[in-house]
């Protein structure tokens, strides 16, 4: 072998640091949430999110109905500490079929409930993520901003007994809504930025939204 | 922020909850339109299941109220209402003292059909202090008895003080410690250790009887103390079987004296069963006792005590009619604990158990009708406490009453020519 050949040979090292750095890039990719832009509202999309996983699934696989609390905000700072806009949050009612199995329904519960039936896992999940918006309409095009998303699980325990029980105590509601999220309670966080509206992509619009 | 995140969340969390109140999850679970057709209950090696007109109960959920099962049992035949199962969910976690129940959906044999399940985890552990019997009888006076104990998953641990007059020809006053493994590798078997210290009281016309009749019992003792380990077994569902020995010493009255033994073997085979229909609820109990003491055993006394017993229940709305049928046998020499009493205010109510036979018989043969309107109660009593060789003399006695939930009120006439003297009966009935 010349001297050459073993200076333009790639190493043991640099092949393990190529490797590395690629999986941390595919990594980190997972975590991206990716913005689109239809000129009112931005919207969004994040391929390695997947929430229907661990607890939730096996709620929807025995039968219950999952309700997803997820909400879009925009921040001028990376630590997410000064908001610009916070969207409403939305929610989703999601159940699983116990005799089509494979198949799950969603259904957003506001403004007005609309439900899409027949539905795969990543598709419930892109379905969900799809119909999320926030409007940017006090956004410059040129202005810095910071993208979040955040999700949870609402507990229908929780829920029923609160809304539509038969009657709950003072105490036993403030320990029921001051309760921290636990293991049954996941919650998953998307983030993007900096971002300017004036490099995203213009997509065509879906019309306005009041987000 | 991070507060003010919180409380958004928290806020939406109510106000979203209020919407969603609007829109029910029967509206949104897609497997509403599946039919239910069977609901189960079932823990750690048991299981109830209710069809649509069949149960077959696990003896863990006999105690479910006849609301809630009927609540189950009305699930089937309907679409799937996912919203009601929480809450029933939550009912048998209180009426079992579960620690949790969480509820899921099967797939039925039939398509389109959905099967409820409901899975109960047990309490890990817990402190519980009842009071087992607090009376007073009229001839007899104040009795009482209470527990507390604790318990570590299914090992139990109690301990209990008792005060009795009533259903032995002594009164008796002492503590009883208990220890129970309710799940010896498996539900349908328990296992049990009891001892019992009891310091006796004597009337003074059991002594002159006990004088009198000294080959038939034992001699009036100061106290008795009992170990006594079980094991009990459920056969088939209605059916259990227990097994133990007890190991009873008896301390004279007179100092010096040695104690007596009466070591037994005994063995018990019971039948239970709850029959609940559309308007009416049955429940069967029957059973049969036998004690073995014999002097391969060490033991001072040699007899074989039998009973058996068959007690019936119909309930149709307010109304309700209890018959129990009561007899025993006992052959050999037995201690005064071991004989038959009637006349207090369980058995044959209305007499006096000293005045039928103060020291208890060996043979007795009972049975009491007991009707109920609500609260009000009317009862007719008869039975007859011998011994063996002695002629039998049926007695009777009528008595009305007031039961509201535990609290009992009750007087009781023995039907009898010349004087007649009431017995008033109050007490907690559990």
């Amino acid at each position: 072998m010349t001297a050459d050949a073993r200076d333009t040979s790639i190493s043991r090292r640099s092949w393990l640091l190529a490797g590395l750095s690629l999986f941390l890039y595919r990594a980190r990719a997972e975590e991206r949430l990716n913005p689109s832009y239809d000129g009112d509202n931005l919207r969004v999309s994040a391929p390695g999110l997947h929430f229907l996983t661990g607890k939730p699934l096996q709620r929807l696989k025995d039968g219950a109905t999952v309700v997803y609390l997820a909400q879009l905000g925009l921040f001028e700072d990376a630590g997410f500490l000064r908001p610009i806009r916070l969207a409403p949050i939305d929610r989703f009612a999601v159940s699983y079929d116990i005799w089509d199995q494979g198949k799950f329904s969603v259904t957003m519960l506001n403004p007005t409930p609309r439900t899409s039936p027949n539905l795969s896992a990543p598709g419930t999940e892109a379905w969900c993520l799809e119909n999320m918006a926030i409007s940017t309409s006090n956004l410059t095009q040129e202005q810095r901003f910071y993208l979040r998303l955040e999700m949870r699980t609402a507990d229908q325990r929780d829920l029923s007994s609160v809304v539509a029980g038969p009657g709950i105590s003072l105490t036993e509601l403030v320990l029921r809504l001051g309760k921290k999220a636990g293991v049954d309670d996941p919650k998953w966080i998307r983030e993007a930025g900096p971002l300017r509206l004036a490099d995203l992509v213009r997509m065509p619009g879906r019309g306005p939204r009041n987000g | 922020m991070t507060g003010s995140m919180k409380y958004a969340w928290l806020g939406c969390l109510v106000f979203g909850g209020l919407l969603f109140g609007g829109t029910q999850d029967s509206d949104i679970n897609v497997n509403t339109r599946y039919t239910v057709d069977a609901v189960s209950i079932f823990g750690k090696g048991w299981k109830t299941t209710f069809l649509e007109n069949h149960s077959d109960q696990a003896e863990q959920t006999q105690k479910l109220s006849t609301k809630l099962k009927n609540d189950l049992v009305d699930l089937i035949g309907h679409k799937l209402n996912p919203s009601v199962l929480d809450s029933l969910a939550q009912r048998i976690r209180k009426e079992l003292s579960a620690r949790e129940v969480g509820h899921r959906l099967l797939r039925s044999d039939t398509p389109d059909h959905v099967q409820v399940e409901f899975e109960v985890t047990p309490a890990r552990g817990g402190v519980d202090l009842n009071v087992t019997q607090f009376s007073y009888n009229s001839r007899l006076g104040w009795s009482g008895a209470g527990e507390a104990g604790f318990n570590l998953r299914q090992h139990y641990f109690l301990f209990g003080l008792v005060s009795d007059g009533e259903f032995l020809p002594e009164r008796y006053a002492g503590f009883n410690v208990r220890y129970e493994d309710r799940h010896l590798g498996s539900d349908r078997v328990a296992l049990r250790f009891q001892f019992e210290s009891y310091h006796d009281v004597w009337n003074s016309g059991t002594l002159e009887a006990a004088r009198i009749d000294n080959r038939v019992t034992s001699d009036p003792y100061r106290s008795r103390e009992n170990f006594q380990p079980s094991l009990s077994v459920t056969v088939a569902k209605p059916l259990s079987l227990e097994v133990g020995a007890s190991f009873q010493r008896f301390d004279s009255q007179i100092p010096g004296l040695p104690t007596e033994a009466a070591n037994a073997v005994f063995t018990t085979v019971r039948y239970h069963r709850q029959i609940e229909g559309a308007q009416n609820q049955q429940d069967v109990d029957a059973s049969y006792a036998m004690r073995l003491a014999a002097k391969t055993l060490a033991s001072d006394f040699s007899y074989a005590r039998h009973t058996a017993r068959v007690r019936y229940h119909i309930q149709r709305g307010k109304h309700s009619v209890t018959d129990e049928l009561w007899g025993g046998l006992l052959a050999g020499r037995a201690p005064l604990d071991d004989r038959f009493v009637l006349g207090n205010s369980t058995y044959l109510r209305g007499w006096n158990k000293y005045e039928l036979d103060p020291i208890g018989g060996n043979r007795v043969v009972y049975n009491s009708v007991d009707y109920r309107y609500g609260p009000f109660q009317a009862f007719y009593d008869t039975g007859a406490v011998w011994d063996e060789g002695q002629p039998a003399t049926a007695r009777h006695s009528v008595g009305v009453g007031l039961r509201a939930s535990i609290l009992s009120l009750a007087v009781a006439f023995p039907v009898r020519g010349g004087h007649i003297e009431p017995v008033f009966m109050m007490g907690l009935l559990y």
